[in-house]
């Protein structure tokens, strides 16, 4: 039973055509890797199963909730799905742990020991435990990026989605982010994970999808995917990253 | 010359060899000057919480998505910046006196003190509205994404996230507004409150010593102001958010 089904999904940006026609299962506790050049729809496709994109034609169904339904509870949907973004969009009034607690207490109505128990026990397991009570401009961006998927994670999503958590992070601290994902892909956590972290693909992902130009080019296990994959454009893409 | 009048009188009791220490008129006529600080103070403050809220309520409503909203917010920003203050208290007070509306009591000088106060709050709250709104609209996109894929509604993504870190940013515009407003308070004299302004014109009427009433009044208004602008500089210190 599929946690996350897309069905002949649409989306336009003006006359772009972003989605065209993107059928795609997610199991749940099934890891899954989206690559594919700059602009081929990845982030678009992620950021469609939170409906932080709306999408135009087709049916998309998370959690048994229709996200292309006008009247679906996005609210709650959104309490189920957590997401990571490139720039980690940390609130920087607040300190790493007041960003954790935040939803916990105002969506779920956690009382604020409570979630702050929560919050630290999270910071403690991206790591960081020390920086509880620090801002977020008093911390690296691997630090940031790691206090953002503990904010994620306090709302005990069911899924999580990653757009390209890594890429805005400087080489040493990238290492820090994916051994955290590659964590909770190991507690069989649901990840949609958007990358260029080829590594983490190849030992982390279950399945990788390759995206070119608004389609789903090619859908395989990992293990086939880099044993040779089908398609010729993610070959040639494969090699791009692989040899850069 | 015009003043002639005046500075014959001045001169008739000794001209400025009887020029007192700055200010110390005040002490002369404590119930009117300290009465008029009083209720410049009453003005200046009941004002900028009127402002702010007014203001607040009408950034929201410029930023909002529904249509009928960001009307009235317009509307109201346009009207109020587009008219003089003095020209407001005077409809606030005499030509909404005129069809019978006394700001819900019956005492002549409260419904003019309130007349005043609503005046400040409703002019100052149309410039409080445009800082607010920049505000609003500085705070980066992808925290509201971040706040909304939380599952934190638009509601509480506004209070939660954005208001809070609009007041930090915008201390040092607010803080502008609101001397301002202290200083505008002078203007409700001409619709008979007994601000500051008011008292030392009684005073300057009674006793004709015209550069020491106002002079007066001029250091009550900086022992005013000058505070206020070293509370707008700690609190931008304090509060500011790095980013």
């Amino acid at each position: 039973m599929p946690i996350i089904e897309f069905h002949d999904v649409h989306k336009w940006f003006g006359p772009l055509h972003v989605l065209n026609g993107i059928d795609l299962k997610v199991d749940e506790g099934e890891v899954v890797v989206v690559i594919g050049p700059s602009g081929s729809g990845k982030s678009t496709l992620i950021r469609t199963i939170d409906r932080l994109e709306p999408i135009q034609r087709g049916s998309l169904v998370v959690d048994g909730m229709p996200v292309h339904d006008p009247k679906a509870d996005v609210n709650a949907l959104r309490r189920r799905v957590g997401m990571v973004f490139q720039q980690f969009n940390l609130f920087p009034h607040l300190t790493a742990v007041e960003n954790i607690m935040l939803a916990p207490r105002k969506v779920k109505g956690l009382n604020a020991a409570a979630s702050r128990k929560r919050a630290q026990e999270l910071l403690a397991k991206v790591g960081i435990p020390e920086k509880a009570d620090q801002l977020p401009v008093r911390l690296s961006g691997g630090q940031q990026q790691r206090v953002a998927i503990a904010r994620a994670l306090a709302m005990d999503p069911k899924i999580m989605l990653f757009d390209e958590p890594t890429s805005a992070l400087d080489a040493e601290m990238i290492r820090e982010v994916l051994d955290v994902m590659r964590q909770l892909a190991q507690e069989g956590m649901t990840m949609v994970v958007v990358t260029h972290e080829i590594g983490f693909a190849r030992e982390a992902s279950d399945r990788v999808v390759f995206m070119d130009a608004g389609r789903i080019i090619e859908d395989s296990p990992t293990g086939e995917f880099f044993a040779g994959a089908r398609e010729e454009r993610a070959r040639q893409f494969l090699s791009k990253v692989i040899h850069h | 010359m015009p003043d002639l009048g005046v500075r014959a009188s001045v001169c008739a009791r000794g001209g400025r060899k009887d020029l007192t220490m700055p200010g110390a008129i005040m002490f002369e006529f404590p119930d009117l000057f300290f009465t008029g600080l009083f209720l410049t103070v009453q003005l200046s403050v009941l004002g900028s919480i009127g402002a702010l809220a007014a203001g607040t309520l009408i950034a929201l409503f410029r930023i909002s998505p529904i249509p009928p909203l960001r009307w009235v917010g317009v509307a109201y920003v346009e009207f109020f910046r587009n008219t003089p203050l003095l020209v407001q208290l005077f409809f606030l007070f005499l030509g909404l006196g005129a069809l019978g509306f006394r700001f819900w009591t019956t005492d002549t000088f409260e419904s003019i003190f309130r007349a005043g106060a609503a005046g400040m709050a409703l002019y100052h709250g149309a410039y409080v509205a445009e800082v607010i709104r920049g505000g609003l609209l500085g705070v980066d996109k992808g925290q509201i994404e971040a706040a909304r894929s939380l599952g934190l509604s638009y509601v509480q993504t506004l209070r939660y996230v954005q208001l809070p870190q609009t007041f930090r940013a915008t201390i040092p515009p607010l803080g502008n507004i609101g001397i301002a407003l202290i200083k505008n308070t002078s203007l409700a004299s001409t619709i008979g409150v007994a601000e500051l302004l008011q008292a030392a014109e009684i005073v300057e009427s009674r006793t004709f010593r015209t550069e020491e009433a106002f002079g007066a009044v001029v250091l009550l208004y900086l022992v005013l102001t000058i505070p206020a602008s070293l509370g707008v500089n700690w609190l931008e210190r304090r509060l500011l958010v790095a980013r």
